[in-house]
């Protein structure tokens, strides 16, 4: 089975994301989701496929999904499930292929309420077996992360220049939480403040609040929509343990096999990819899905990221600045597609004078475009034993 | 505070006996962690808690500097020990300086009351190290 454009990414929009915005969760995805709506030429009445972790109640914690999304919206579904990211578009895309609906909206977000001294709630959910030893997140990926070390030699440095990097993205995005808060060196983020070795802060997510929403339909529908479509051309997924449940690992090593199986049934070849939007949730993130994505070895993954990732290479990862400097929002994973979408669009804010007419000069000091991208590959989120990518590209 | 399930109740007053018990699959022998229904391996039902050696090694830790929240003390260690038996255990490490630890140590059971109903599992080094 080969690519086949069936299935496109009509509309999206992500909201301000900001630290401490004073907003709840329902009305940050509320306005992303109309927002996404619009920007396709689409109404909330010809959507009947919804896709999102959860509803969010008024505080905007991850709580258990409300399987009445189809009577709040006063109109039937034809698809309801609770996932997000990648995996929610590959499952919108298969029941549109299917029939079983036509127009999936994929919402998401969140807004932290965070108290002196603690960190955010999310990171450290009240499981019997981890929430006793402390091991906040940034513990169970650190602890993934001193384990890949050992067994396949990546480094600390290479973790810092991979964070260095990523943060230079999100520098020249005017829309990230840390846009303008480089550039940053190598030694700069080794300097920065510990969290859970070997992670400083810079090598982690932020936290902060803001919303997103991807609008899915099929070829027919996407004729109709503003924008050219941005076709879904496949991809995989993979489940394998749950992070803060059971201990962290590298059973997600395991999971190559599966993505590179992803690509073959695609039709598409590793080399023939450009931006690779990795989920960085951390700084040892982006080695280890260029390894199990198949890119290269285990254990290249170090070298072989940084050779490849920068604004002019072979695969630029997260040129909006990723988890770690534009926005981690709870629920952030949209925005790997989001980019994407925005880069092949040439809808790239950065600071080139002619950024809002499309006009970039790729000094890399200010720009943050990617030259012509066409094919790219956008990760879901690693947490929970999840991985997971969708292949998308534009005509 | 942990809070033990139907399923789980049993490990938790292993604990308190001071005993570290895992589930041990009564078909194919196997142990598992965390708890769960089902052998991990051949699936089946019937399983037995089990005492084990409260021996293993370390597999990877984390020197958390920044605590969850004023409750914990930083900094602290994270681990995950593979135990003798097999399966992997997501704990704390103590009683050793945090310099002195590393993946493939040998460490055992240490067991410290919380509360009335909760003793917790931590890990020490088997040769304690003087910092």
């Amino acid at each position: 089975m080969t690519q086949q454009r069936e299935v496109a990414i009509v509309g999206v929009c992500a909201t301000r994301q900001q630290r401490r915005s004073g907003r709840s969760a329902l009305s940050l995805i509320t306005e992303a989701t109309e927002g996404a709506l619009a920007d396709a030429g689409l109404a909330m009445r010809d959507v009947d496929g919804y896709v999102a972790f959860t509803f969010p109640g008024g505080n905007g914690r991850q709580g258990s999904f409300d399987g009445n999304i189809a009577y709040q919206f006063g109109q039937p579904f034809g698809l309801v499930a609770q996932m997000s990211g990648a995996m929610a578009v590959l499952m919108a895309a298969a029941a549109i292929r299917q029939g079983t609906a036509s127009v999936v909206v994929i919402p998401a977000g969140g807004s932290q309420s965070v108290q002196a001294g603690e960190t955010a709630d999310y990171t450290r959910p009240a499981f019997e077996f981890t929430e006793w030893t402390g091991s906040i997140t940034p513990a169970q990926f650190a602890l993934i992360a001193q384990r890949h070390m050992h067994e396949y030699g990546s480094t600390v440095e290479q973790f810092a220049r991979i964070a260095a990097e990523i943060h230079n993205h999100g520098h020249v995005n005017p829309e990230a939480v840390m846009f303008g808060k480089g550039p940053w060196t190598l030694e700069q983020v080794l300097a920065a403040r510990m969290i859970a070795e070997p992670f400083t802060q810079p090598m982690c997510s932020l936290v902060n609040d803001g919303a997103s929403c991807i609008v899915v339909t099929s070829a027919e529908r996407a004729r109709d929509c503003r924008h050219p479509p941005v076709w879904v051309l496949g991809g995989a997924m993979e489940y394998m343990g749950n992070s803060y449940y059971e201990a962290p690992s590298l059973a997600l090593m395991d999971s190559r096999p599966r993505m590179i199986a992803g690509f073959q049934r695609a039709g598409i070849r590793h080399d023939d990819t450009d931006i690779v939007m990795c989920y960085d949730h951390f700084a040892h993130a982006p080695i280890m899905q260029m390894e199990t994505l198949g890119f290269c070895e285990p254990g290249e993954g170090g070298d072989y990221a940084l050779e490849v990732m920068g604004l002019d290479g072979r695969h630029p990862v997260c040129p909006d600045g990723g988890n770690l400097s534009y926005s981690h929002n709870m629920i952030p994973y949209n925005f790997k597609q989001i980019e994407i979408v925005r880069q092949f669009r040439n809808d790239v804010p950065d600071l080139c004078p002619g950024a809002a007419q499309g006009v970039h000069t790729y000094d890399r000091a200010i720009c943050r475009k990617v030259r012509d991208p066409k094919l790219a590959v956008a990760c879901g989120p690693q947490t929970e034993g999840r991985h997971s990518f969708v292949l998308l590209a534009k005509d | 505070m942990p809070v033990p399930s139907p399923l789980t109740l049993p490990f938790w007053e292993g604990t308190r006996a001071h005993k570290l018990l895992l589930q041990r699959c009564r078909k194919c022998g196997a142990f598992r962690w965390t708890p769960q229904y089902l052998c991990t391996g051949c699936h089946a039902e019937a399983y037995d808690w089990t005492e084990t050696s409260g021996r293993g090694v370390i597999y990877a830790f984390t020197r958390v500097q920044r605590p969850a929240s004023p409750a914990f003390k930083a900094p602290y260690v994270v681990a995950v020990v593979r135990l003798e038996e097999g399966p992997l255990m997501l704990t704390n490490i103590v009683g050793s300086a945090p310099d002195a630890l590393a993946i493939g140590a040998p460490v055992e059971v240490r067991f410290e009351k919380a509360s009335e109903d909760i003793t917790l599992y931590l890990f020490q080094p088997v040769a304690p190290v003087k910092p």
